[in-house]
């Protein structure tokens, strides 16, 4: 008898894990290893489901108004098209352009000027307000707390009857780690499933040459910081990594964005300063600012004619991935917030 | 029969683990100021004739706690992250649980979290962001919270607020300390806050948000202000 009781009691104990599935994240083919560590966050169906919940929930903002998705809409590869932001969070926020999100277990610092040093953290920033920097947080986790619907979410998907700060980071994490985007027709193409048109292939070999040691295949970016000439805003005075590093020979140097998408997640550049891919062109032909930072390769500036840049930006084009930018699995969780007991 | 014996095993192992010789050491932390023992948080205390200082928040991060005997560790505490906080008592006690007889003569500790920690991404318990030591803008752990009133501060409202940290060169805030316990148990450190503040330029610096020279020189001088309470006979 006591045995069955003994059982039956490490039964009750595994099975709140034996319920959830368990998720496989792929590495596509011949993409590098992800440097996210997902031994420490290891994803499952439940969790993803609640981090993309939370992700698409204004519950994160102070006045319940603005969600992540507020900025970071799907079909524009989770950027957001218009620039102003009337109603940001946060003072920063109006001044830089909000990155496309895709890909991000393979990079290992975020924002445009690295300052946030790990995926679970990201959420803090745009969460927390400006004035009360570290407070605020707390209250959104109160919240969440308060809501039978997460507490289930949350007990389903962690183990967590009590809802902490660290769970409701990595479920958020766990959602923006399966935007994966390796469907585009690029992609198709080194798997020899299709095949690029003459001008595509004009634009590849030009890219290959002047763009790739930066844009770097197959992610389109060495996730490095560099300075790549852009003159500088008077109007923002933004001088990028060194604000971070204080490193001098880190002075406006940015993240290098994956060009992945771009078709969509214009406006360019950290402040949205180009609305069209052949102003970018133009800038890299004749609005390069020399200064101590600049990138070596950018040293001696480029030359295309009006058809090399066409042949390039139709090979960019070819890094459209419509499979992602419509993934119904990454877009608003309607069935899930229908179904919430208590709102 | 043989589930019997297999019973019987865990058994064994699970009294083991549960009841291995260990033996536990308390330590306390008390905060001082002059000749006030325990800190309020809304209680005004004299630093000198003319100056007053009221403490509304003082939260800081004890991590890394290693035991050592003459200057070689003989002990690390796992997982070792504490926050003390001023307004919650019971954070300034908590005990180590170490192999019996051990022997030691110093106590070494962090004020703050490395750079590893603060490159782990989200962690729980005392770590977790949401307990208002993690800066959002800019990733990385406070080391130490100091906010309150006192009239050296040069601004309207006498309000200042010190969030002391960052783990990146040249602004490594986080500070070593060590200090001889002898074979003291339990072990009771002293934070001299009248000290520390002392050194605080209150007058200039009342408001750091973010890594800076001051926030690193303003954690040295609180990491001189640890001292144990009843020192060492020799
Ligand atoms: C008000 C607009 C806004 C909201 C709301 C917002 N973001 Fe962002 N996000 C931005 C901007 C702008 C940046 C770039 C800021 C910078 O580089 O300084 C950014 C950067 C990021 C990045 C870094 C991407 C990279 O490639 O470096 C991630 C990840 C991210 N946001 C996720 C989120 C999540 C998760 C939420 C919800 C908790 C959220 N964002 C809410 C505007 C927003
Ligand atoms: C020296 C490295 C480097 C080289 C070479 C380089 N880029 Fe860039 N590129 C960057 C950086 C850094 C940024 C972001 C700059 C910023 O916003 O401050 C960027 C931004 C862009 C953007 C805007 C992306 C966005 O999401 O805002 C496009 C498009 C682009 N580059 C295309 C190209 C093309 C096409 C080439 C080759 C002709 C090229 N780049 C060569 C470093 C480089």
């Amino acid at each position: 008898m006591r045995k069955v009781i003994i059982i039956a009691l490490i039964l009750c104990l595994t099975s709140g894990y034996a319920f959830i599935k368990s998720y496989e994240f792929t590495v596509p083919e011949n993409w590098p290893k992800p440097v996210y560590n997902f031994n420490k966050n290891p994803p499952n169906f439940t969790a993803i489901e609640l981090g993309r919940n939370l992700f698409y929930d204004p519950i994160l903002s102070k006045d319940n108004t603005i969600s992540c998705a507020s900025c970071h809409l799907q079909y524009t590869a989770f950027t957001h098209v218009d620039h102003a932001l009337s109603h940001g969070i946060n003072d920063r926020i109006g001044t830089r352009n909000a990155p496309a999100l895709m890909n991000l277990a393979w990079q290992r610092q975020f924002m445009w000027d690295g300052a946030i040093n790990h995926l679970d953290v990201q959420a803090l920033a745009p969460i927390n307000h400006p004035d009360e920097m570290g407070e605020s947080f707390d209250s959104v986790v109160f919240k969440l707390q308060k809501s039978k619907y997460y507490k289930k979410w949350f007990l389903l998907a962690f183990n967590d009857s009590n809802i902490s700060g660290e769970h409701t980071l990595k479920a958020i994490s766990q959602f923006m780690l399966t935007l994966v985007s390796s469907n585009s027709k690029y992609d198709s193409v080194k798997r020899h499933q299709s095949k690029f048109t003459a001008q595509e292939k004009r634009g590849y070999q030009l890219f290959k040459i002047n763009c790739s040691s930066c844009h770097t295949e197959p992610l389109f970016s060495s996730y490095q910081f560099e300075n790549n000439g852009l003159p500088i805003s008077n109007e923002l005075k933004d001088s990028g990594r060194i604000r971070i590093t204080h490193y001098l020979q880190d002075a406006f140097k940015f993240k290098v964005p994956s060009l992945r998408n771009i078709e969509f997640s214009y406006p360019y550049m950290h402040d949205g300063r180009f609305k069209k891919l052949s102003e970018v062109l133009n800038h890299y032909t004749q609005g390069i600012q020399s200064s101590e930072t600049l990138a070596a390769q950018l040293r001696k500036p480029m030359a295309f004619s009006a058809n090399e840049k066409v042949d390039i930006i139709a090979f960019l084009l070819t890094l459209t991935d419509k499979t992602f930018l419509f993934n119904p699995k990454f877009g608003y969780p309607k069935k899930i917030f229908n179904t919430s007991p208590n709102k | 029969m043989k589930h019997g014996i297999f019973l019987f095993l865990c058994c064994v192992l699970i009294f083991n683990t549960i009841f291995a010789q260990s033996s536990i050491v308390k330590i306390q932390i008390k905060h001082a100021i002059g000749d006030s023992k325990t800190i309020c948080t809304d209680s005004i205390y004299r630093l000198n004739q003319h100056d007053s200082i009221k403490i509304t928040t003082l939260r800081y991060y004890i991590s890394g706690i290693e035991l050592l005997l003459n200057n070689q560790s003989i002990w690390i505490e796992t997982n070792s992250f504490h926050l003390i906080d001023i307004s919650d008592s019971s954070s300034s006690f908590f005990a180590l649980k170490l192999p019996q007889n051990t022997q030691y003569n110093q106590i070494k500790f962090n004020l703050g979290i490395d750079s590893i920690t603060s490159n782990a991404g989200a962690l729980g318990g005392d770590l977790d962001p949401s307990k208002g030591m993690y800066w959002s803008w800019q990733s990385g752990y406070i080391n130490l919270k100091l906010e309150g009133k006192s009239n050296l501060c040069k601004t309207n409202n006498q309000l200042f607020q010190l969030h002391l940290g960052g783990y990146l060169y040249p602004y490594s805030a986080m500070q070593q300390i060590v200090l001889n316990t002898c074979d003291q148990m339990p072990i009771c450190i002293v934070f001299d806050l009248e000290k520390w503040i002392q050194k605080i330029p209150l007058d200039l610096q009342h408001h750091i948000m973010s890594p800076s020279n001051n926030s690193v020189l303003i954690s040295k001088a609180a990491a001189q202000a640890f001292r144990i309470c009843t020192p060492c006979e020799k």
